[in-house]
């Protein structure tokens, strides 16, 4: 039995050396003896071959045939399409790009490298962790293409018109043009049910000067009904210091003798507001407005009785 | 390429293949130790793979497909008819060096106008407008802690921590700096506790140099998340409302099972405080399954915030 890198990188070879496409009975009589005999064997090999072909990038052309072979259909491998454009890389840029690709430490970005001719660097001092989300390499070239994709999110099929993709925090954000809402919309991309489908690519224009990092605010407390919305806060004086840099200096409403500060702080969004004020424990009391008081207390209250 | 066991998938050899043909071609010849370590392949693997090639061919010009030859740990490689050209970048290899770069633009002395965005620029002319955004920004002592690994040098710091609730002023010989899940940390020798310590760089309150510089030593950085989940920490075992499974995305979580109308947990604990933290977000509709001493700690920690605020000592009444 032949060793199956030889039938495959044949098969490469095979449909880059032809000028026209062919057929897989064409394909079965060049390489001789090396698919199985029988049909129902041949077409098996030949398509699990095609997916191992797709898997690693190898585009791979196919046309159905007229004429004599109406409904065939034919095969071949574009060379222009297959070769890896030269970067033109200047060694700096090259010796910048490998530091990089050492820091994020993923594995697809190793290998592009090496097909780059980079060489691996050792691990660099300062290093990141990027989430990695199968969506993604689909959405990026569907954005850069310009292609409507459509995938299921919270149960519904959305159509979306990608303009960007954001890490920001410990996400992966897809931010575009949302078809049948007809507005701006942000997805987050580890929420997507399913593998993306890419449409005709060149389909829309992403807005001049486009920024996602605008689409929505950073900060989640910004995020509700009330953009505006602030609160009073008191931050007893081992925080103080903190907050401060954390909120800026004009934040500041109130500086107290003992060095306790009271900031104000956006609260559009409660919850979001409640995650920042407890992760200050004892340090922080809410002072104003009287009803998000009243709604702190009632919420330890709650919590408070319960068993 | 990967770690596991048995047969190597023909599509993990045959990518490798299509990537070392060019480079040997280029090259004309490397040691059979190079490539193995460059491709990351066992020489025997190596020569296999090479052998085959060799062997590859179409009618008429049966061996003429492939030009490489092994001789006494040297491979050589002679003008190859189709393989002369890598095969291009596939989306996933695209979008993880566009994000590396992206990612690394935005690390500590990354140079905006540097050899990096050049590369950027021609690599997203191959791939196409990039469109990746990363959005990570740093807290202000990051530089100077980098700057530190760098240099093995001893920083003393105020550091902040939540677990303890209390500042303390320690020595630290800052090693790695990392990013994980949106938050900067440092891996340093803390010469107060005589141990390897992760601290997250938004905690340092000041910081100085001392002068005093270190022996370089090498540490690993766990990967994503997994430095926290894999660290020798406690369990609790929560439930939690099915509105609430962000807690699921946000922490490393042990095990995750669907329970009526919500979720059971099983997450790993860096502090009591940090869980006392997460309780209090959560509120009355969380609750803690295990370890006993944890059912109330949620509904104690409130009360003590109640005590505060019914006191009314800082809103002035």
């Amino acid at each position: 039995m032949i060793d199956a890198l030889e039938r495959v990188t044949n098969l490469v070879a095979l449909l880059m050396a032809t000028r026209v496409p062919i057929t897989l009975d064409q394909i079965s009589h060049e390489l001789s003896g090396q698919y199985p005999t029988g049909e129902a064997a041949l077409r098996g090999a030949f398509e699990r071959d095609k997916a191992l072909l797709r898997e690693i990038g190898v585009p791979l052309e196919t046309e159905v045939l007229g004429g004599s072979d109406a409904g065939r259909t034919a095969y071949r491998i574009d060379r222009a399409r297959y070769e890896l454009a030269d970067l033109a890389l200047a060694p700096d840029e090259q010796a910048a790009l490998q530091l990089a690709v050492a820091a994020a430490r993923l594995a697809d970005a190793q290998f592009g490298l090496l097909k780059l001719g980079g060489d691996r660097s050792s691990v660099p001092v300062v290093v990141a962790n990027i989430p990695e989300l199968a969506a993604l390499p689909a959405l990026r070239e569907a954005t850069a293409a310009r292609a409507q994709v459509s995938f299921g999110y919270h149960g519904s099929a959305r159509q979306l018109q990608p303009y960007a993709l954001m890490l920001r925090q410990r996400f992966w954000y897809v931010i575009g043009h949302d078809v049948d809402r007809d507005e701006l919309r942000t997805y987050r991309v580890d929420r997507i049910e399913d593998d993306p489908v890419v449409g005709e690519p060149g389909v829309f224009q992403r807005p001049d000067g486009f920024d996602p990092r605008q689409a929505f605010p950073s900060d989640p407390k910004l995020l509700g009904d009330e953009p505006t919305a602030r609160a009073e806060v008191w931050v007893g004086v081992s925080r103080a210091e903190a907050v401060e840099r954390e909120l800026g200096e004009a934040a500041v409403r109130d500086r107290r003798a003992d060095g306790s500060v009271v900031v104000e702080v956006p609260c559009a969004n409660e919850e979001a507001f409640r995650s920042w004020l407890f992760g200050l424990g004892v340090h922080a009391e809410v002072i104003a407005p009287a009803e998000l008081r009243a709604s702190i207390v009632d919420w330890l209250r709650a919590l408070a009785g319960a068993k | 390429m990967s770690g596991r066991r048995g047969p190597r998938p023909t599509g993990d050899r045959l990518r490798r293949l299509l990537v070392m043909l060019p480079w040997l071609m280029e090259r004309g010849e490397a040691s059979l130790a190079e490539m193995s370590d460059r491709f990351e392949v066992s020489e025997s693997e190596l020569v296999k793979d090479l052998e085959l090639a060799a062997m590859c061919g179409l009618p008429p010009f049966l061996d003429e497909l492939v030009d490489v030859y092994i001789d006494e740990g040297r491979v050589y490689g002679g003008v190859q008819r189709l393989f002369n050209r890598p095969l291009r970048l596939t989306a996933p290899e695209g979008f993880a060096l566009l994000a590396a770069a992206r990612v690394a633009m935005q690390l500590p002395g990354a140079d905006a106008g540097g050899a990096l965005a050049r590369a950027l620029v021609k690599l997203a002319a191959v791939l196409g407008d990039d469109a990746v955004v990363v959005d990570t920004p740093q807290p202000p002592a990051t530089a100077a802690v980098a700057n530190a690994a760098q240099k093995c040098e001893r920083l003393r710091i105020h550091y902040w921590s939540p677990a303890a609730d209390r500042r303390s002023e320690r020595e630290i010989t800052p090693r790695r700096v990392f990013l994980d899940g949106g938050s900067w940390y440092v891996i340093a020798d803390d010469h107060l506790s005589g141990e390897s310590r992760t601290f997250r760089i938004d905690r340092i309150e000041s910081l100085e140099a001392t002068g005093v510089i270190d022996a370089p030593r090498d540490v690993d950085v766990p990967t994503d998340g997994a430095w926290f989940a894999d660290a020798d920490l406690p369990t609790a075992r929560l439930r939690i409302p099915a509105s609430e499974t962000w807690v699921a995305e946000r922490y490393p979580t042990r095990s995750v099972t669907a329970i009526q109308n919500g979720w059971e947990l099983v997450v790993s604990i860096a502090s009591e405080r940090w869980l006392e933290q997460l309780l209090l977000r959560l509120g009355p509709a969380a609750q803690v399954v295990e370890p006993p001493e944890w059912k109330d700690l949620g509904a104690r920690a409130a009360r003590t915030l109640l005590a505060t605020y019914e006191a009314g000592t800082h809103a002035g009444n």
